[in-house]
Parts: C-alpha cells; structure tokens; sequence
C-alpha cells in the first residue's frame, strides 16, 4: 500500500469515527478517540493521543542480538525507530506479513516506537468508563482493560506504558 | 515558580554558571601571583552584583544574600585599593573567595537539579562578615594611629574637626561653644544650609557599609555635600551609632538636598528619613557665615571661609581656613583614603565588558542543524547517484554532472562548518584542573605545579562534556597516590622538590590525545599484581602478565591500591569509571609508568562521534559498517590458514600472532550467504589493544557516514557491549548497523 492509499485509509477511518462523535454527544468527559487494531487474533484499541501515523512500510532492519520480538530499526524520514512485533511480545507465533500487515508509528512519552499489528480497523470514540479490568490478574503484558464493543465482540486496550517497560 | 520564570531559569543558569566559571578563573590566576589585580577586584565585584540581582529577581534568596554579602566584601576593598591588605589578609581572602565560590555553586546546582536551596546562609554570611569586620577594624586602626599622629602636630585644630568627624555625641575636649550646643542631634557643620537624617531598615548588619553605600549612591548622582559619622566607612564601630541614631548628610543648599532626597528614595534599606534645617541657636559667628556660604555656593566659599574665620575664634571653624573650598570633613586625614574612592568609582564604570560577537546556542538545536545536514549529505548521494540519471541523453548527463559536482563541495563545506560549531576548546575543563590542583595542594601539603599545555584544542561538545570527569579522577589520582608525600622524599629521589603534573591536549588526525603525566612514585606491577590477587580479579596466572598487562589492571573494577579512602581518591570506583566513560565517546585509555620515576595516562578520543569513516561489509542480506580507525587490513584467506583449538574455535595467525576469527554471521545469528571461507572475506580489526578477525560475506566499499545513536528503547540491551555502537542511514535510505569491534571481541573472544 502506498501512502496515498494510507491517507485515505486514515481519513475513512477518521470519517467513520465522526459519525460516531454525533451519537455520543452526551458523555463526553470520558470519551476518547481510540485506534482499533488487530494483532495475533486480539482486538484490540489504544487511545490516538499515542498514534503519529500507520505506515505500511516492511523494510525493517532486522537488529541482531535482541529478543526476537523485536523486528529490528526503521528508518522514518531520517528518524530512528524501534520496532517491536507485539505478536511476539505476547508469546503469540509469528506470522508472515501480508499487504495488511501494518506499522503503527507511536509516541509513548516522547519515546518513538514503531509496532506491528496484523491489520488496523478503523478510528472510534470510546467511553473509557466502561473499560472493565482483566479478571485474570498479573497475566497480561500489553493489555490492561477489556471493552465490550456490541455484537459479542470483546477489545482489549492495549497499554502503551507496558510496551515501553517490556524491554 | 510560575511559567515566566521557568523560561527565564535557562538563561539565568547559563549566565550565572559562566560568571562563577570566569570567578574562578581569575581566583586560580590571581592566587598564582599571590595578588588581585586592580580590575579583577572590579570583575569580582560586577559579577557579584549581577549574581546578586539575576538571582534576587529569580528568587533564589540565599544565593542573592551570599553574593550580596560578598559583594559588600568587595565593595569595601574596591573602594581601599587592594594594596590596602596585607599578604595575611590576602591569603584568607582568596581562601574565603573560592569558599564562595563553591557556595555559590552549590545553590546553582540545586536550582539546576531542582532541590530546595539551603535556607539557612548564616554561617556563609557571618563568615564573610567576620573578615569584612576584621579589615575594616584594621583600618580603623591605621586610621587612628595616623590620626594621633597628625594630631600631634596641630593639636587643636584636629580635635575640633575630628568632633564632626567621630561622633556628634562624643563632646570631645574641644568644649568649644559650637560644639557644645550643636553636638547632640545635628553634626557641627556651619557651611551647612540642611541636613538629613537618615535611619536605616534594623538587623542589617554593616550599618555603616551600608549608610556609605547611599553616600556613594548620592556621589555617584555628582551631588556635593558632606556626611557624618565621616569615617562610616572605615570604622565598625560606627555601626551601633548609625543603628540608634541614623547619621547625616549635610547640605549646602536647598536644590542639593532636594535631587539627593530623589537618589535616597530609589535606595534600599532606608528604613526612614527626615530633612532637618540647620540649627538655628548654632553659635552666632558660624550662623552669620553660612547663610553667606549659602549664597555664595561652593567656588565661591574661599571669601566665605575668611569671613566665617575673621569674626570666629572657636575651634571648629578654625578648621575652615585651613581649607578654603573644602568641607570641614575634608580637612581631616580622611582625605587620603578618600582620594583613591573616587578614583575607583569612575573605575568600575569603565569596567563594562567588552562586547563579543558570540551567541550561545542550545546544543539541541546544533543536533538538529547537525541531524539535518547528515541528512542532505546522504539525499545529494541519493540523488547523484540514481540510475534514472543513465537515460539522460549523454550531454544533459555531463551538464547535471557538473552542477552535482559543485552541489557536493557545497554541502561538503555545509558539513564542516556544521561540525566545527560543536568543538569548542578543551581550556574550560583543563583550567577546573587548576583549581583541583590548588585545592588539593593546601589540604594534602603537597607542593605541586600543574602545566597545561595545548588548551586550545578544539574537541567535540559532547565529549568535552563526558571527559571532564575522568580528567578530573585521575588529576586527582597525580595528586593523591601519584605525587610523593614529602619534599625530602623528592628531594632524596634526586627529583625537584617541587612536583608536576602535565595535562596536555594535542590533535592527531582523528583523534584528540590527552595526557596526564605525573613525575611522583610511578607505579610497580609487582605491586599491582599483589594488590589484584589479594583481590581474586587476576583472570590468568600471574607470571603470565606482562608489564602493559599489569598497569591495566588499575582500570579494572574494584581496583584501587590505596588502603584509606581519601576525600579524593581511593574509593575503588576510580579508574574502571574513567575507563568506562572513556569507552562511552569511543575512546581509550593508556597507562605508562615507570616505577620512581612518574605515570602518563593517556585518553585517546575520537574527534567528533557525529560522523565516521567506515567501511560497509555484507553478511547475508545485513550490511555492517565498521569503522575505518579499528580496521588494520583486510585479506582473503583459505580454510587452510585456520586454526582450531580443542573447543573448535578458530584463529588465524598474522605476523606471527595469533588472532581469533570470529565468523559475523555465527555471531549476529544471520544466515550467510557464503558456505566456504575462500568466498568471504577476513577484515583483522584492531581496539584498544584487543585484536581479532572478523569473517565477512563481502566488502562495499569505504563511506562517511553520519552516526545515529540507537533508539533509547534499546538501552537495557547493552547492545555497545555485544558489539553494537550504532546505525547509520545509506544513500539509498537503508540503515547499516555500525560495529563496536571491542564489544564483539569481548562478547566473541573472551567471553565465548
């Protein structure tokens, strides 16, 4: 995918998420603009205050001697990114990546990270009050909430400080 | 502290630090000579008062109080000339300055770190008060004793103008008329038309000081007049009377008391005043003349002066002839020192420093300017050499290739000029060096000269920044451990009795060599050796060590050879700490001793970390850069040159050495794309003294790249140690990782 292609791709999503906006007018406080992805069979949702872009670029550099979940360096317009496999992260197997294989850019505290997810969704205003906790405790790398999303659907949020600390 | 002051706090740091950085500066040069010179008495001065006010408007109190306290120091002997103390004095001055010094430091730092600062400056404060006094109480002596002999000589005379002069409440023995009615609240000076009374804020301290400080003030607004307690100035003593009673300025005419009122008022510390018309029961003869004064003004007083003393017998107008034009105070010894005062004040003035035509700027922005230019390098290679450019028609190509080529010079120049604006002189940290030195040399009695020799060499900022400590560790380590306790002890060597340490600075190529060589015991590996197997970190049998082998030894953590932990040295996380901050900028450390005779330990850092000239090699789909400084040479070689100890590892013998190979692809874990050694390629890489082969697919070719630290996410890696320093981005927008070759080593040869 090219980047225009991305553009539109981001811009269908932002377009999805205004609609959206207009049905949930009423609770705005803790409502928050979130990415939905998907990742080794998971849902899964982080707030777009973190998301500086989605790129569908795979020529990672492959970094030796660390962890295999990291996929290696990427070269972002002169920046350098790690990027970091979360199917891996989360013991999951690897999979070959594909055309919706994606790098979703991040800014976690003002540490740039780059991850790779199977395919990004769409961008959605969530009510963060009706996050509910893991009930399984201590068990979780990179996701410390559950979200019921209609239609038995179930999204994790995923939790970006983790990511920072996973190393 | 609010947002408006959070931006200011940057600035203010900055100023403040360079202030104290010059402060000391001219401390170390000026306790060379034994002697302040005349303008850095001045420079002191300014700088303390631009600290005092810099850090009152940023609200740091203690750090205001403290400089304004040593200002008020510096006032006084500003104002005495500084020949006016003697050696004694002078040692203690400098000793209580550089004590300022650190004080003043210390606050900064806590501002820096943002620590609370400390509230209480009393015990700095009464410090510098305590000396103030006790110069100033010199003086008073000095005072008195000319006094005494100078009234020895005109015996009345001086005993009525010294009245005025002491204390309007001491009657004297003159038992003049005038003196005696006028002597409780207003001072006895006839020529006077008004007087103010001024009362100071309570609990100041140095009343008087400050009292002559608005005299100076009112001085400096080019007003004349005259003011009692006349040796305020000079004479602690002053300072309960000013306290209880205020003191007074005496003015000749209306319109100078009025423009003096304006001055008094911008003035701080003036707790109150009133403007007191002349006493009118004065004696009649003084009365009736100073009415005259008053009209005649100043130049004009000479007739004044001659009609007040014609009708008048009394003392103290007596003393008005004596000088015509001048004040009654005038006519007292105080004149003299008075005399270079106002010498100095004009000084001070002059003093304004010179205007540079520097900018300081903030490293983040020549990073940026740095990152940026490292990135047109590499998009003008990009460019330059895109294939598309081969369809061209032959004589566009030849024209697009003489436009390239000038675009190369131009940013090659673009790129020097952005690498030279981070060097910056090594001086700034050689010469904290002096101060080490000098304070070291006072607490360890140890007579030592430290020689600086190349301070300007210009050095990267981030490395002068990272080599600063190590610097500091083994200076200090020369003048601890290295230098002999005694002069006898040199003296018995044969060896001047007065120690050295050299710290030179000199360029090589690409390298900035550093030295610190001492002329004291030397070290003896027969001692380092015992020392490091009482310890257990000999990793060999001991007669295995050569001598090189046995001063590195000191580098190694846990390595100190001193039983007592000194304040300056000794605590065992020395020399492995200089080692490693070293080896963080690229760098290497060298010792050389000779045992009796001294030791140089040497720094060898790179010139700059921005850019480098590597090498690219290729292992399977990875290209590598390894820089040229660590590559000795590179050859093909058949698997028949290799051998193999009993583990199967492999070396490789080279000029009569054996080295071990190291197949990068075994180590990176990359599937190669060569399946025998006659295909790859071996490069004999060279660190520190450690030296291996590495196998490789292929070589590139040469390249100056730009070196891009690795991301901060990998920082719990380690990744330097296991052989990677960094990355850097190729022409084509690839990254190419760069290799640390004494981390491969390490991890490959000696830990496999």
């Amino acid at each position: 995918m090219n980047e225009q292609e991305l553009e539109e791709k981001k811009k269908m999503a932002f377009s999805g998420a205004e609609e959206d906006d207009q049905t949930a007018v009423e609770v705005p406080e803790t409502m928050e603009r979130c990415l939905v992805f998907e990742s080794g069979g998971l849902i899964m949702f982080m707030s777009t205050e973190y998301v500086i872009e989605i790129i569908n670029d795979h020529s990672v550099t492959k970094l030796p001697v660390v962890p295999d979940y990291v996929a290696g360096i990427l070269n972002l317009r002169g920046q350098i990114l790690p990027v970091v496999d979360i199917r891996l992260l989360m013991g999951k197997p690897a999979a070959e990546y594909d055309s919706k294989t994606c790098i979703i850019v991040l800014n976690i505290d003002s540490v740039p990270i780059g991850i790779i997810v199977d395919t990004v969704r769409q961008v959605m205003d969530i009510d963060t009050a009706k996050i509910q906790p893991v009930p399984l405790r201590n068990r979780q790398k990179l996701t410390n909430g559950m979200l019921d999303m209609g239609n038995g659907v179930t999204a994790m949020s995923f939790d970006c400080g983790a990511l920072i600390g996973s190393q | 502290m609010d947002n408006v002051m959070d931006g200011m706090l940057e600035p203010y740091l900055f100023e403040t630090n360079g202030l104290l950085d010059s402060l000391d500066e001219m401390l170390v040069r000026d306790e060379k000579v034994g002697d302040f010179s005349a303008d850095d008495v001045n420079e002191i001065f300014r700088i303390m008062h631009t600290i005092k006010g810099s850090s009152a408007m940023m609200q740091f109190t203690p750090i205001s109080t403290a400089a304004h306290r040593v200002e008020d120091l510096f006032f006084f002997i500003r104002d005495k000339g500084i020949e006016y103390l003697d050696a004694e004095d002078k040692k203690d001055l400098f000793d209580l300055m550089f004590k300022s010094e650190d004080f003043l430091r210390s606050e900064v730092s806590k501002v820096e770190n943002g620590e609370p600062l400390s509230d209480n400056v009393d015990e700095f404060t009464t410090r510098v008060s305590r000396f103030l006094d006790k110069i100033s109480a010199d003086e008073a002596k000095n005072e008195a004793a000319a006094g005494a002999a100078s009234s020895a000589q005109s015996a009345p005379q001086q005993a009525g103008s010294a009245q005025p002069a002491g204390n309007a409440q001491q009657t004297v023995g003159a038992g003049t008329a005038s003196a005696g009615q006028t002597a409780p609240t207003v001072p006895a000076d006839p020529t006077a038309a008004v007087f103010i009374h001024l009362f100071l804020e309570n609990g100041l301290q140095m009343e008087n000081l400050r009292a002559f400080m608005i005299v100076t003030a009112l001085k400096d607004a080019g007003l004349e007049f005259r003011y009692y307690p006349a040796d305020m100035d000079a004479n602690p003593e002053t300072a309960k009377d000013i306290v209880q009673n205020g003191f007074w300025l005496a003015f000749d005419s209306l319109d100078l008391c009025n423009n003096a009122e304006t001055v008094i008022k911008s003035q701080p510390h003036v707790r109150s005043y009133e403007i007191v018309d002349q006493p009118a029961q004065g004696a009649p003869a003084p009365a009736v003349a100073s009415p005259e004064a008053r009209g005649a003004a100043q130049p004009a007083s000479a007739p004044s002066g001659a009609a007040s003393s014609a009708p008048s017998a009394s003392a103290a107008t007596g003393s008005a002839p004596a000088s015509a034009p001048a004040t009654p105070a005038a006519a007292s010894p105080r004149t003299a020192p008075s005399g270079p005062q106002h010498a100095a004040a004009p000084a001070a003035h002059s003093a304004v420093p010179v205007k540079q035509s520097l900018i300081s700027v903030n490293l983040g922005k020549l990073d940026d300017l740095m990152n940026l230019v490292g990135e047109i390098v590499i998009t003008e290679s990009m460019v330059t050499s895109s294939p598309v450019l081969r369809q061209l028609p032959q004589e566009s190509y030849d024209t697009f290739n003489k436009s390239a080529r000038q675009l190369r010079k131009l940013t090659n120049d673009l790129q020097d000029i952005a690498m030279s604006l981070r060097m910056v002189p090594i001086s700034g940290v050689f010469q904290k060096m002096n101060r080490i030195v000098r304070d070291m040399k006072n607490k360890l009695n140890k007579d030592v000269r430290l020689t600086i020799i190349g301070e300007e060499t210009e050095v990267d900022k981030t490395i002068v920044d990272s080599i600063q400590d190590p610097i500091m560790h083994i200076v200090r380590n020369s003048m601890d451990h290295g230098i002999e306790e005694t002069a006898a002890e040199r003296t018995a060597k044969g060896k001047d009795p007065q120690g050295e340490i050299v710290l030179s600075a000199q360029h090589t190529s690409s390298e900035v060599v550093i030295s610190v060589k001492d002329d004291g015991y030397g070290m003896d590996p027969q001692k380092l050796l015992d020392k490091a197997e009482s310890k257990g970190i000999l990793t060999k049998p001991r007669s295995e060590y050569s001598k090189k082998e046995a001063l590195g030894l000191i580098l190694l953590p846990g390595f100190s050879t001193n039983k007592e932990v000194t304040e300056y040295s000794g605590r065992g996380v020395g020399m492995d700490v200089v080692k490693k901050n070293v080896e963080s900028v690229g760098g290497a450390v060298f010792i050389e001793s000779e045992y009796g005779k001294g030791t140089t330990i040497t720094l060898k850092i790179p010139l700059t970390l921005a850019i480098v000239d590597g090498m690219k090699v290729t292992v399977g789909d990875s290209i590598f850069t390894i820089p040229i400084a660590n590559i000795r040479q590179s050859f093909k070689i058949s698997s028949s040159d290799i051998v193999q100890d009993e583990n199967g590892s492999e070396m490789i013998e080279r000029m009569g050495t054996y080295y071990p190979v190291v197949r990068l692809s075994e180590y990176f874990h990359i599937p190669g794309k060569i399946s025998t050694v006659e295909d790859g390629i071996l490069i004999w890489v060279e660190a520190n003294d450690k030296s291996c082969c590495l196998l490789a697919d292929d070589l590139i070719g040469e390249q100056q790249v730009v070196v891009k630290p690795l991301p901060a996410y990998f920082n719990n890696f380690s990744l330097k140690n296991r052989g990677i320093s960094g990355c850097t981005i190729l022409g084509d927008g690839n990254i190419s990782i760069i290799l640390d070759v004494l981390g491969i080593y390490n991890t490959a040869a000696e830990n496999a």
